[in-house]
């Protein structure tokens, strides 16, 4: 136990989970609408696509460097599932075959990253802001994508609900969407993969150290391939989430999500240079800046701030971890001294 | 069972990189349970026949036979299987990733499994543990441990594989004295279990100190193989790179002839050393040595004001300064030629002109601070001359220089700034023997010119070599202060002890 | 002088190309003076922002905060000259703020070693956030006529004044970064910044004038186009920051740092608007075409400089 515990607050997840309870806290004292049930539902509500689009961005981190694409390839991968849904007439389908649809161009979209990034050794960040502005112009240039309906079976499934609350003292109600049943379960996934095969842990292996990872005998191109390929399927999913909590599909309200996602990961303990990074930390994070962005008028502060509070706790959030490795290298120098 | 008499038998290796030559025929044979050492220069095709060995390049030509078994062509997983591994200089280690997990996946991806399983991750590297008696947390990421570690990972992990031959690509660089003596009993404990292990090194002391026979290269060809015993120092260095060397040539000690105190410390202190007290003449060369994490380095550092000292003085001419910054030392006169060239010393892919001006810039720009080209061009083009660095056109990247080329651009980037104070850590780490000596010969003429030089090295033959006196320091203090007369190869090697 | 940068040659001749191209299919719209004047002014703005991302990437980090320290600045110089504001103030004050912007931008990323990347994106937050604030979050208008007219004036009556502004400072930028010490510390700094220490450059210092450096011309931007649009928003021209990005690394920017030049980039920009102009004298193709242009033309530069540069230093190492 005593272990466990050494090792917990060792984690940078640990600080961010007692910033989150601390920030709760304030803002049931000063509202005393934080723990209400609608909230918490809402709270969760609004975690759901960016905390799936984190996932594409941990594992892109964690392996080879920043992913900026995901926002593009949701939209993109969401709007030819739509498409394909519609002209198919597979309206009638079940919800699940037009994920699966997306879930394919989204793979085609992240293999073409994945291709780049692995043939030549790219910045990741600049291919994928390329193939961003590729996938942009595809869906908006070459498709002119306008906002459009939900084909039947997206319609009903994003009324479907897990879960409906209303707040007795304030009669405001909340629902939470079956698309948070489909980020658990991706989560689930993620966790089983990331630590239960040797694939998984390959993930992190290359990103710690590539040339070791080659020599141990993993295939590192494989998998660094793949991962773009899997973040393109993931993306996919985030994107028809997105569409079917809106309850209609609309193409350019996705560009632009990638950079907080980003934030969110990294104040959840991802480091910027590779190997180290946690789902936990992805949720933690992610919930984070999701209570900085929905809760802040709970605290009576006007939503003109919204923006300097998010700027601030990324700055403060990133210059701690940075303070703390370069702290952490001179601890290892001391260490190496008392070796000698 | 009993195979062969060699562990391994390589004949006529060749192998080519687009029309560059790197091995001409290389033979290589090991006998079954020996210390084999395979040395030679930089370039001289070491790592390459290390790569043919282990299965990650195929050779263009000859024959390879891992315990009486011909291989035509080698696979990294047949060398593997044959019972051959590497311990790299990296030690291939996974930094962000624990014990256990750095110790288990060759073996558990060697044996094609999907799944991850603790408790058989676990036994895996408790075994590897064992065979070496290597006490490690298992748990603990890698990055926290200290470099010895790693590198005992790297061995016990090859161990699990049933190696019956260890190549070890220059396993020292990186250890203190204590450790580099742990991995020598590692050694001879593997040795007496019929482990054979082919040693890579340039290091004389170490070379004669571990291995039963030596194997030597040059320029991709055999020049000698024989027992250790038949090898003398001048035989080896001659062998390494085909010159005839007079190691006391280069050195004349005379007291009378230095100047006034350049440079003086005072009980200095800081992070990772204690208490230095020095007097440093104009003309005299003098030595600061030590193992690895001896306070050596951030000696260095501390008079070049790249460390914070927290105690004591600095004189610079007689008079007490303080050394906040870089430029403040340069101001002062003092330069330093960091340990690290690679990642210290310069800027790889800039050019040869950049690379020597950087510090002088100030002097080469006008008021305003606009460089005039034709000075910067001039002031380049003079040091290259001047200093011999062998290069076609000095706006090429200096990553397209040899090792000791590369070095000597940066001894002229400081030269430049005519320093009363040269300061070189490690000056010739990586260099070839010819460099070297051209180094150590240059340093001698500055000396003799009035320059007052520190040489901060862990090599005992290069503080002899040129040194008129030697600090030595243990664990952040100054343990003996070596004069002209008593610094002999002896008087070091107790001294550092 | 010296042999032409390469680099800089190819961009030249893919100018030049799409020139000729671009005159034969469309010799009635392209070739027009109104048509050159409009390119002129709308690729002052972000061409600057893009030279602002693109110092910071040669000193081996990333700005993504040009667009909104212009917007920052372009609201504040606004409301300054709403009612009757001494304009001339409002420009120093708007240039000033610039300036503590990128200097904020810099001390994070020298001093607490925040990776650029992650730095700027929460001061590109706090940036929008701050304007936000300022502005009540809506649009700045009402701007005097004396200031708007600096964008509808030009030079001989041909060369809107924006777009001398952009020269000018093209050509400023240039001479700082290559001919002065300043930038040649920009360049090592971006390169190795640890060997810069161990050679006596003042990395924080070097570092934190880049940033500045870009915030100043991010402010120039912002006053161009509080001129040109007579108005200032804080989500203004949100697409431009990964514009800017693709601008620098098409000109030759490495995005490692250490490497790439300020013409090279103008002349990016240049491309880049002509190839977005040349787009849109075609009714049925749609704006957002210029994206997918844009998306391949990064890949293939990436792509075309790798191939070129392995066989640059496999020659270099045969002949040293």
């Amino acid at each position: 136990m005593n272990k466990f515990f050494k090792k917990m607050v060792k984690q940078t997840e640990f600080y961010v989970f007692l910033i989150i309870v601390v920030l709760s806290l304030v803002i049931q004292a000063r509202s005393g609408l934080f723990f209400a049930n609608n909230n918490i539902v809402d709270l969760l509500r609004s975690m759901i696509v960016p905390s799936i689009y984190a996932i594409c961005a941990l594992l892109a981190f964690v392996s080879t460097g920043p992913d900026v694409s995901f926002p593009l390839i949701a939209a993109l991968s969401s709007y030819l599932a739509l498409i394909v849904t519609n002209k198919m007439g597979l309206d009638g389908a079940p919800w699940i075959i037009t994920f699966i649809i997306g879930i394919l161009f989204g793979c085609i979209m992240g293999a073409l990253n994945g291709i780049i990034i692995v043939r030549y050794k790219f910045p990741s960040l600049i291919v994928t802001l390329g193939t961003s502005s590729i996938f942009s112009g595809i869906l908006l240039g070459a498709f002119e994508a306008e906002r459009m309906d939900l084909p039947a079976n997206l319609a009903a499934f994003g009324k479907a609900s897990l879960i409906t609350v209303k707040n007795a003292k304030t009669g405001l109600g909340s629902t939470l969407p079956m698309t948070f049943a489909i980020m658990i379960v991706i989560y689930i996934i993620a966790y089983l993969v990331l630590n239960k095969t040797v694939v998984g842990r390959g993930v992190y292996a290359i990103g710690g150290d590539e040339i070791s990872a080659e020599r141990a005998g993993f295939n590192v191109k494989g998998i660094r391939f793949g991962i773009f390929v899997v973040n393109g399927g993931i993306a996919a999913v985030a994107g028809l989430c997105y569409a079917v909590m809106s309850m209609r599909y609309l193409p350019t309200e996705y560009a632009g999500g990638e950079m907080i996602v980003i934030a969110a990961i990294i104040l959840g303990g991802t480091r910027m240079t590779g190997g180290i990074g946690t789902l936990k930390g992805c949720l933690l994070g992610t919930l984070l800046l999701t209570m900085v962005s929905n809760s802040l008028i709970l605290l009576g502060i006007s939503v003109y701030w919204q923006k300097v509070f998010i700027g601030a706790i990324i700055i403060i959030g990133t210059a701690i971890s940075a303070i703390q490795s370069h702290a952490g290298a001179k601890v290892k120098t001391r260490l190496k001294k008392e070796a000698a | 069972m009993m195979g062969s008499e060699n562990i391994l038998c390589v004949k006529g290796i060749k192998k080519s990189f687009g029309g560059v030559h790197a091995l001409k025929g290389v033979d290589l044979t090991i006998k079954r349970g020996e210390t084999h050492c395979l040395a030679g220069e930089n370039g001289c095709g070491k790592s390459t026949i290390i790569k043919v060995i282990s299965g990650f390049y195929k050779p263009d030509a000859g024959s390879i036979e891992v315990d009486g078994t011909g291989f035509p062509v080698m696979t990294p997983a047949e060398a593997i299987k044959a019972g051959i591994q590497v311990i790299y200089q990296d030690f291939s280690i996974f930094p962000n990733l624990t014990v256990i997990e750095n110790l288990a996946f060759n073996q558990v991806l060697a044996n094609k499994k999907k799944l991850v399983n603790k408790k058989e991750f676990r036994r895996i590297a408790e075994e590897a543990v064992k065979k070496i008696n290597f006490d490690v947390d298992l748990d603990a990421l890698v990055e926290t441990l200290p470099v010895a570690d790693k590198q005992l990972i790297a061995i016990s992990r090859a161990l699990l594989d049933n190696a019956k031959l260890i190549i070890m690509d220059e396993p020292t660089t990186a250890l203190t004295k204590k450790e580099v003596t742990r991995l020598f009993e590692i050694i001879s404990d593997l040795k007496e279990n019929g482990v054979t292990i082919l040693f890579v090194s340039h290091k004389l002391d170490e070379v004669f100190e571990i291995s039963d026979s030596i194997t030597i290269l040059r320029n991709g060809e055999n020049v000698i193989t024989c027992p250790t015993k038949e090898m003398t120092e001048e035989k080896f260095a001659y062998y390494m790179t085909g010159r005839h060397f007079d190691t006391q040539v280069v050195k004349e000690v005379n007291e009378n002839k230095y100047g006034d105190v350049v440079m003086e410390a005072k009980n200095l202190t800081a992070p990772g050393f204690e208490d230095v007290s020095f007097e440093l003449h104009q003309g005299e060369i003098l030595g600061v040595t030590g193992q690895l994490g001896s306070g050596r380095t951030e000696l260095s550092l501390a008079l070049f004001g790249m460390l914070k000292p927290t105690g004591g003085q600095i004189l610079v001419d007689g008079k007490e300064v303080e050394i906040k910054s870089v430029s403040a030392a340069q101001k002062l006169g003092i330069a330093l030629v960091p340990e690290d060239r690679l990642t210290e010393g310069l800027f790889l892919p800039q050019s040869i002109i950049r690379n020597i001006t950087v510090s002088k810039m100030d002097q080469l720009a006008n008021k305003a601070g606009i460089l005039s080209s034709k000075k910067v061009e001039a002031e380049s083009a003079k040091w290259v001359q001047d200093i011999g660095v062998a290069t076609k056109n000095h706006e090429f990247p200096v990553q397209t220089l040899s090792g000791g080329n590369q070095q000597k651009v940066v001894l002229g980037r400081w030269l430049a700034n005519h320093p009363k104070v040269l300061i070189l850590n490690g000056p010739t780490v990586g260099v070839d023997i010819g460099a070297k000596y051209d180094i150590h010969k240059l340093l001698r003429e500055l000396a003799a010119d009035g320059m007052a030089i520190i040489v901060v090295s862990d090599d005992a033959a290069e503080v002899m070599a040129t040194c008129d006196r030697a600090l030595v320091m243990q664990a952040g203090h100054v343990t003996g202060n070596l004069s002209a007369e008593d610094l002999n190869a002896g008087t070091l090697a107790q001294a550092t002890v | 002088m010296k042999k032409m940068d390469s680099n800089i040659k190819r961009l030249l001749i893919i100018l030049v190309a799409f020139i000729v191209i671009a005159c034969v299919t469309k010799p009635n719209e392209f070739i027009k003076i109104g048509n050159f004047q409009t390119m002129a002014k709308q690729l002052s703005e972000y061409g600057l922002m893009a030279i602002g991302v693109g110092i910071c990437m040669i000193s081996g980090g990333i700005d993504l905060s040009t667009v909104y320290i212009a917007n920052l600045c372009g609201i504040l110089a606004g409301l300054m000259m709403q009612g009757n504001g001494s304009i001339a103030v409002a420009i120093l004050v708007a240039l000033i703020v610039g300036m503590i912007c990128g200097a904020f931008n810099g001390f994070l990323v020298s001093y607490l070693k925040i990776p650029a990347m992650l730095a700027t994106l929460g001061t590109y937050q706090l940036f929008m956030g701050i304007a936000i604030i300022f502005s009540g979050g809506s649009t700045v208008s009402g701007i005097p006529e004396g200031y708007t007219g600096f964008a509808t004036t030009a030079l001989f009556g041909y060369i809107p004044l924006s777009f001398v502004v952009f020269l000018i400072l093209i050509a400023v930028v240039t001479f700082i970064m290559s001919k002065t010490k300043f930038g040649t510390r920009v360049y090592l700094v971006g390169t190795n910044e640890k060997a810069a220490k161990f050679a006596g450059i003042h990395c924080n210092a070097v570092l934190i004038r880049t940033y500045m450096l870009s915030g100043l011309v991010s402010a120039v931007a912002g006053l161009l186009s509080l001129a040109r649009i007579n108005s200032a928003k804080a989500d203004f021209g949100s697409s431009y920051t990964m514009q800017c990005i693709l601008i620098a690394v098409l000109g030759g920017v490495n995005p490692n740092g250490g490497f790439g030049t300020i013409p090279g980039i103008a002349i990016a920009v240049v491309i880049l608007q002509m190839m977005s102009s040349y787009l849109n004298m075609f009714p049925s193709i749609s704006n957002y075409y210029r994206d997918l242009i844009w998306g391949i033309a990064l890949i293939g530069v990436l792509i075309i400089n790798f191939v070129l540069d392995r066989r640059r230093t496999q020659r270099l190492s045969k002949i040293s």
